[in-house]
């Protein structure tokens, strides 16, 4: 079980590496599709095992939301929402990918470093998964700064959103199931909210490039 | 009765599907608005003679003390003020041509949609799921700050959108954290309760507890708009229709606030003291409020800078919670109710404004005491009110908030929170007079009120914030020491 668990989360940060080093929006989409299948096996991993052990159904449940959600329906919605814009391909990245890639490592070897100096979270065996996770987190929040599109921001937020699923998955066992259902139906309205504005943002001023907000400075 | 409180928005929502005729969605909206406001009073006798509203339905979800109370009932009121002053707006932007019934309709949808997602922050007893209904004010109210889907509405809704869901989703790894802390600690049916956390306080583990506070703080302080997580906050203020701005300066901030003083008295109480806490929440208010000194001077918006205005009182109730005396914490509850008020009523007024003038700059607008007597007056008395000049009820709570600093013998932060103030209220009064005074009219405007329901509305305001700055009923004081006592504990 727990070797399942540790393969699942290091698979899981080299799919935020891969994503890292994607140049086109269709990538994006592919890379965040693999990441939340993986999330998916993980729930269903914990969700057998706790069917077997106590009898309880919940993960399972919430496994087949996350593949309804994060499998199926997000990345549909996104490649609807990038057929719509003009652009197919990033060309200007603030650094350039091997330099992105560079700041990855850095943030999970900071991650580990942090974390593993916090008493409390530094015992027992989740100690990696966690680290692992929490780097997934930063990893998300790494790539929003380092896309100026409007799809990059939006898979980085969902990137963020799957670390910190997976964290609550590996630190806690899960949320109670009722805050779980809702953080997933909140992701959802929230796609779909940043997926109508995109367009709009682009019907407007072409482009979808986050630094031409220039209007709504100080 | 209080599940019948959020049945009624959800109700409201499915009725303005249904009704497609305007004085219809215009009655239920403020039919639905005055029961909530009678639901509100009847939730606050019951708190204040019993301390607690709980329901076993459900898992024992819903949960209202004291403190709950507060934000609730400043919820509802706004609540009806703003959807009273809504009529009389939106017939005017019909009027105008800037609206059409279809979108009337979207407007008081998402309205109710976000004033439900407000009463569930405030009436769950579960951390978890405030955080989802936290998240899902975000949501709903975006698409009313981009409402007018004009380049600058678009850019701040997205700005909104993208920074709030990424720091409330800062909020949930702090949550996550706080979870982790009290494994083995509570059971895991009261997984993220909040009785139960604050009650096995003294059992968390410590240095996850730290981590989640400071992950929550950064994650809740984004929706608070506090320094330096703010950027969104004037953006989204000044874009937003007139109404929307006044819910979320004087709703939607309290709320998360909310959020943020259940997880320090949880953290303060494991920990014995507020040492910890106390220390990043006065930095972050002190740096929120130098935020706004500084950038109340540059403002050539009225709308933002009224936003800076929020930043800064917001700043002012986080130094407030970081003290943790009672007297701090009163007057930092009471700070709260008294912005509520003054920043809604002046949030109206500017709806007002910018009916009859069709600007938002200030350099624009001149001769107002002539083109509107009542809105003018009233929100020059607002200006002073909102900078703390007495006798109007911040100036009150100000007091109340510097004098507890004094008392914890902190006079350096006493006397720059003096110093600042003390700059914001000039930056306000030097930018913002020139509005009121001069002759030079523009054309095709005449003199005289438009929106008379709004009118009405914000008198009332500014009698309720005159009245509280003179006396504060002894229910309200009781109601208040209450919540003081629940945040403290004991």
């Amino acid at each position: 079980m727990s070797n399942y668990l540790d393969a699942l989360s290091v698979l899981l940060l080299i799919s935020a590496f891969v994503l890292m080093g994607n140049k086109r929006t269709n990538a994006y989409i592919k890379s965040f599709k693999m990441q939340s299948i993986l999330i998916a096996i993980l729930t269903g991993v914990m969700g057998i095992n706790s069917l077997l052990k106590d009898g309880h159904v919940d993960m399972l449940v919430v496994c087949a939301v996350v593949i309804g959600i994060k499998v199926i329906y997000i990345p549909y919605l996104l490649n609807k929402t990038c057929k719509n814009v003009a652009y197919r391909v990033e060309k200007d990245f603030y650094f350039n990918i091997p330099i992105l890639i560079l700041g990855c490592c850095f943030i999970v070897v900071f991650t580990y470093f942090s974390l593993s100096t916090t008493t409390g979270i530094n015992s027992g065996n989740i100690n990696m998964q966690v680290i692992n996770s929490v780097s997934l987190i930063l990893i998300g929040l790494f790539f929003m700064i380092s896309r100026k599109k409007a799809i990059g921001l939006i898979i980085g937020f969902l990137v963020i959103e799957n670390g910190i699923f997976v964290t609550a998955l590996f630190a806690t066992q899960g949320m109670p199931f009722i805050v779980d259902m809702g953080i997933l139906m909140d992701i959802l309205v929230a796609v779909i909210i940043m997926g109508m504005m995109a367009f709009r943002i682009d019907e407007k001023f072409v482009s979808t490039d986050g630094n031409k907000i220039k209007d709504l400075r100080g | 009765m209080g599940f019948v409180l959020l049945a009624v928005p959800v109700i409201a929502v499915v009725l303005f599907f249904l009704l497609k005729k305007m004085q219809y969605q215009h009655a239920v909206s403020v039919t639905a608005s005055i029961i909530l406001v009678i639901l509100g009073a009847f939730l606050t006798r019951e708190v204040m003679l019993y301390g607690t509203v709980e329901y076993t339905a459900l898992g024992g979800i819903f949960y209202i003390d004291a403190l709950s109370i507060i934000v609730l009932d400043i919820v509802v009121i706004i609540g009806f003020l703003t959807s009273v002053y809504s009529i009389g707006y939106l017939e005017e932007e019909l009027r105008e041509g800037k609206l059409d019934q279809g979108r009337l309709r979207i407007y008081y949808i998402l309205m109710y949609a976000f004033i439900f997602t407000m009463l569930l922050a405030l009436t769950v007893k579960n951390i978890g799921i405030m955080w989802v209904a936290i998240e899902a004010t975000t949501l709903s109210s975006a698409f009313l700050v981009g409402f007018y889907n004009g380049k600058d509405a678009i850019d701040a809704a997205w700005k909104y959108i993208i920074i709030c869901s990424v720091g409330i989703g800062i909020a949930l790894l702090g949550i996550i954290f706080l979870q982790f802390s009290s494994i083995g600690v509570v059971e895991s049916s009261q997984f993220l309760d909040w009785t139960a956390l604050f009650n096995n306080a003294a059992d968390l583990k410590g240095p996850t507890l730290r981590l989640s506070f400071i992950f929550i703080l950064v994650g809740f302080g984004t929706k608070v708009g506090l320094a330096p997580m703010h950027t969104w906050l004037p953006d989204a203020h000044s874009q937003a229709p007139s109404p929307i701005s006044t819910l979320m300066s004087g709703v939607l901030l309290n709320g998360a606030m909310y959020g943020i003083i259940r997880i320090v008295a949880i953290i303060n109480h494991s920990f014995g003291n507020s040492i910890f806490v106390g220390r990043i929440m006065v930095t972050v208010g002190v740096l929120s409020v130098a935020t706004a000194a500084v950038f109340v001077f540059t403002q050539k918006d009225y709308k933002r800078m009224l936003a800076y205005s929020s930043i800064e009182h917001m700043g002012i109730i986080a130094i407030a919670i970081g003290f943790f005396t009672p007297l701090s914490i009163f007057g930092g509850l009471l700070h709260m109710i008294n912005h509520s008020f003054t920043k809604s009523m002046l949030f109206l007024s500017t709806g007002n404004i910018l009916q009859k003038y069709n600007t938002k700059e200030i350099s624009k607008i001149r001769g107002m005491f002539k083109l509107l007597p009542v809105t003018a007056t009233v929100f020059l008395l607002g200006l002073f009110a909102i900078g703390g000049a007495p006798p109007f009820s911040v100036f009150t709570s100000e007091l109340l908030v510097i004098s507890s600093i004094f008392q914890e013998n902190n006079f350096l932060v006493g006397g720059l929170l003096i110093l600042l103030i003390a700059i914001i209220f000039t930056g306000i009064v030097v930018t913002m007079f020139k509005m009121f005074y001069g002759n030079e009219i523009p054309r095709e405007t005449s003199p005289g009120e438009g929106n008379i329901p709004g009118v009405v509305t914000i008198v009332g305001l500014l009698v309720i914030i005159t009245a509280m700055g003179l006396y504060i009923p002894g229910e309200l004081k009781g109601l208040i020491e209450n919540a003081v006592k629940i945040i403290i504990g004991g």
